[in-house]
């Protein structure tokens, strides 16, 4: 088990460095200039110019390099090119909406999907079966931003049970009524996902010698689906939950952008637009430990569900 | 469905109405970006951050609330000023009593000489430019400042109005706060910054001490919500008063459908002009370039982009500028002619003409149509998308033989002749700002109406550059896309709203809901 950790968090090193470099130099390369898009249309070349020293952009690309990686080991992420805010402060700003939207809609998709595709499972090639089977192929093809305009449509709008604005804190009721929305629409997506992933492992697992025995000697329907089927399907459902985890705080961009509430995903598309050098190479830094962290979880949660799993 | 809206609304009204009798004193304002930017006056450059910043800094002078005129620019934190015969020596007599913001202390000269000084100064300034002729500025006594010029400057009272490096701001705020400025920005304003939460909105609270009185509204909430959709909605369901409007004419359409509202296609206009690079082939032939402008067709451009929120450029200066020629001789639509310059500079089967382009949507629909016009003429119009920040970078490396160019500036037709069509403003040159086209026509007739004192004669001058320049198509003016907004009739803004070079409509000390 410690070995196991060792290595893996070896390893995530690596990809962090290795992320980290890529990111640094894919930045310089795309054209466009932070310089430019602070001081706007209208600012000479000499102003530009003055703004690329206090940027420390003058310096050879190496030097830059050299700086970037000896502060990001110290946990100095230095300051935002574009706003002058500490890169850091900003991420840890508005990193609590992402996690706590994430972590809802992804809840709901399992409470939603978990059933859902075992319900499917059981009832395989009826009307059931089929039902669900194009709901959640609808639910996977339809855009995120689609179903969230619809749903702010509907219930803010002409129903007014809910903030157009989601983005309300203080009360549990002021909370509550805003992170349903942007949760049921990023979690309707994963809850199709992880209905089809559920289905088809039980499918596997309902077709095993053993559920057939268990049927055979009088064991309930109940009992053999959830306690002997489902525990045996929960691997494969357990890495694409975790896999989904870092695909669910990517996919977020949209839903923060049409519910108007703080988030990376927000965060790093504006740094994209604004060449904000640091702010991208910070956002990466979490992003990658997001996925990183997000894999170790899954593996660590397979020898939780299957002792048989051994992390060595 | 228009009247479900309708009835709902009205619903909701009520509702709102019989749960908070109070007066309304929160005036919630939804802006199209994400998030805020530099919050410095001297360094914002960008639409929501210079519409924020109105509400909390002053000029020396004002534009009049709601208009964009320089005609008339009235008093502000100076009372009165005087100037010598030539122009070149300024004396302001600043307001006594005002307060800076958050208690930093009476605003006198020698902060307006700070700021000004600040405002000219490459390092702490996106307008340094603005400020060249600038030879000194310094206070005479606590309530005199005297800023004396290098030569005359047209409109030079503009530069010193509540826009961009013309904001003052509070000298030992800044000197504190350095950097750090832009987090808590300190001026004279009716408002005064007191909340930032990112991505959601910065709050304003009144300022009690505003010289010209206490504001009515007691607030101000800056809410940061770059989709369209969304704002639409929040203002559909009263959770916005104000919006920046989707900048198209469905837009338009359909907000005046909504009941209790007014929409607004409020100047200034941004005109939109295709530059031709007058430097590389076949652009550098002047039968190609005219080629090119007989088969713009300005009225089928405007009657796409909606006659509610557009209208047709009058010269390569924004029209309503002062020395704008209303009546210059730009080329008329006359696909036939092209055809015929095009055979005698020796292209019969046409040309191809590369530009790179912006994805921003208002303006890539534009580029299509031009293509689309070019297009019936053998112009093959080879339109390179890219993201907006990498299409800035590019057009000023020469990549793009034709860039088409969107820009509102301050009203004085210097400004916009310096910037897009005087040799010294060059792409790639160290002075450069945005001449595209090379152009170096009309140097001579732009440089000397930048000092010529009689105003008579300046704008002459100006008439003049403008006519070469058309002549020689440097740029090939089209359309101007005015700035759409919406807000509730229930707001009363206190004054009468045409325009504001701020980007977005005035909160003066006057502006109230009405009950």
């Amino acid at each position: 088990m410690t070995a196991f950790l060792i290595r893996r968090i070896a390893f995530a090193f690596v990809t962090l460095f290795a992320v980290l470099t890529l990111v640094f130099v894919i930045v310089r390369i795309l054209p466009g200039d932070p310089a430019q898009i602070i001081l706007g249309d209208q600012a000479s070349r000499e102003a530009i110019e003055a703004m690329h020293i206090r940027l420390g952009l003058d310096q050879p690309i190496a030097l830059q390099y050299a700086s970037f990686l000896s502060n990001a080991l110290r946990g100095d992420w230095g300051i935002s090119m574009v706003t002058g805010r500490p890169v850091l402060a900003e991420v840890l700003n508005v990193l609590p909406w992402t996690i706590e939207l994430t972590l809802v809609s992804l809840a709901m998709g399992i409470a939603i999907g978990v059933p859902l595709g075992v319900w499917a499972a059981v009832r395989r090639n009826r009307l059931v079966d089929y039902i669900v089977r194009i709901a959640s192929l609808a639910g996977l093809s339809f855009p995120a931003f689609v179903s969230a305009i619809i749903l702010l449509f509907l219930f803010a709008i002409e129903l007014r049970w809910f903030p157009v604005i989601s983005a309300h804190k203080g009360s549990v009721q002021a909370w509550t009524q805003s992170i349903t929305l942007p949760a049921v629409s990023l979690g309707l997506n994963s809850a199709a996902y992880i209905t089809r992933v559920t289905r088809s492992a039980m499918l596997e697992v309902l077709s095993e010698d053993y559920v057939r025995t268990a049927r055979a000697k009088g064991v309930p329907q109940r009992i053999v689906v959830w306690r002997h089927a489902l525990r045996n399907a929960l691997i494969p459902i357990i890495t694409v939950a975790g896999l989904y985890l870092s695909t669910l705080i990517g996919n977020s961009v949209l839903t923060e952008i049409v519910f108007s509430r703080p988030g990376l995903g927000k965060l790093i598309v504006g740094a994209l637009n604004q060449r904000d050098y640091t702010m991208l190479e910070g956002m990466m830094v979490i992003y990658t430990l997001a996925v990183v962290v997000g894999n170790l979880l899954s593996d660590l949660a397979y020898g939780f569900v299957d002792p048989r799993v051994k992390l060595a | 469905m228009m009247k479900i809206f309708g009835a709902t609304l009205v619903v909701a009204a009520l509702l709102a109405a019989g749960g908070a009798q109070a007066q309304k004193k929160t005036l919630v304002i939804g802006m199209g970006s994400a998030d805020a930017g530099k919050l410095d006056p001297h360094v914002a450059s960008t639409t929501p951050d210079k519409g924020l910043l109105q509400y909390i800094f002053n000029g020396l002078v004002r534009i009049k609330p709601g208009q964009i005129s320089p005609d008339t620019i009235e008093p502000d934190l100076a009372e009165s000023w005087t100037s010598n015969p030539t122009g070149t020596e300024w004396t302001f007599h600043i307001r006594q009593g005002v307060q800076c913001h958050w208690g930093y202390g009476e605003f006198t000269a020698e902060d307006a000489a700070y700021s000004i000084k600040r405002a000219a100064n490459k390092n702490t300034s996106s307008y340094s430019n603005d400020f060249s002729s600038i030879a000194s500025a310094d206070p005479l006594d606590k309530y005199t400042l005297k800023i004396t010029l290098k030569n005359p400057v047209a409109g030079f009272l503009g530069y010193v109005a509540n826009i961009n490096g013309g904001n003052m701001v509070c000298k030992k705020a800044a000197e504190e706060m350095g950097d750090g400025f832009s987090k808590k920005p300190i001026g004279t304003g009716p408002f005064m910054f007191a909340e930032y939460q990112p991505q959601q909105y910065v709050r304003l609270t009144a300022n009690k001490q505003y010289f010209r009185g206490a504001p009515m509204l007691d607030e101000i909430m800056y809410r940061y919500i770059p989709s369209d959709s969304s704002r639409d909605l929040a203002f559909q369901s009263g959770e916005l008063d104000m919006i920046y409007g989707k900048q198209d004419q469905s837009w338009v359409d359909r907000t005046k459908q909504l009941e209790g509202v007014k929409v607004l296609a409020m100047e200034p206009g941004e005109l939109s002009t295709l530059f031709l690079n007058i430097t590389v082939k076949p652009l550098d032939d002047i039968r190609v370039r005219e080629a090119i402008a007989y088969a713009i067709d300005r009225k089928s451009i405007v009657g796409f982009k909606g006659a509610g929120s557009s209208r047709e450029a009058v010269s390569v200066v924004p029209s309503g500028y002062l020395g704008t020629d209303e009546h210059a001789p730009l080329f008329p639509y006359d696909p036939a002619k092209t055809k015929a310059l095009l055979t005698e500079a020796g292209y019969p089967d046409g040309i191809t003409v590369k530009t790179v382009h912006t994805t921003l949507t208002g303006m890539e629909t534009f580029i299509e149509a031009i293509q689309a016009q070019l297009k019936k003429v053998g112009v093959n119009l080879d339109i390179q998308l890219v993201e907006h920040a990498t299409y800035h970078a590019q057009i000023r490396k020469d990549l793009s033989p034709l860039v088409h160019y969107q820009a509102a500036r301050f009203p004085v037709a210097d400004v916009y002749l310096t910037q897009f069509y005087d040799s010294a403003s060059i792409v790639g040159t160290p002075k450069a700002v945005t001449n595209f086209s090379h152009c170096n026509v009309a140097d001579d007739e732009i440089r000397a109406a930048r000092v010529e004192p009689d105003p008579v004669k300046q704008k002459e001058l100006w008439k003049t550059a403008q006519e070469k320049i058309i002549k020689a198509v440097c740029g090939i003016p089209v359309y101007e896309q005015l700035q759409l907004w919406a807000w509730k009739d229930n707001l009363d803004l206190g004054y009468d709203l045409k325009g504001s070079l701020n980007l977005a409509p005035p909160v003066t000390e006057k502006t109230h809901f009405l009950n």
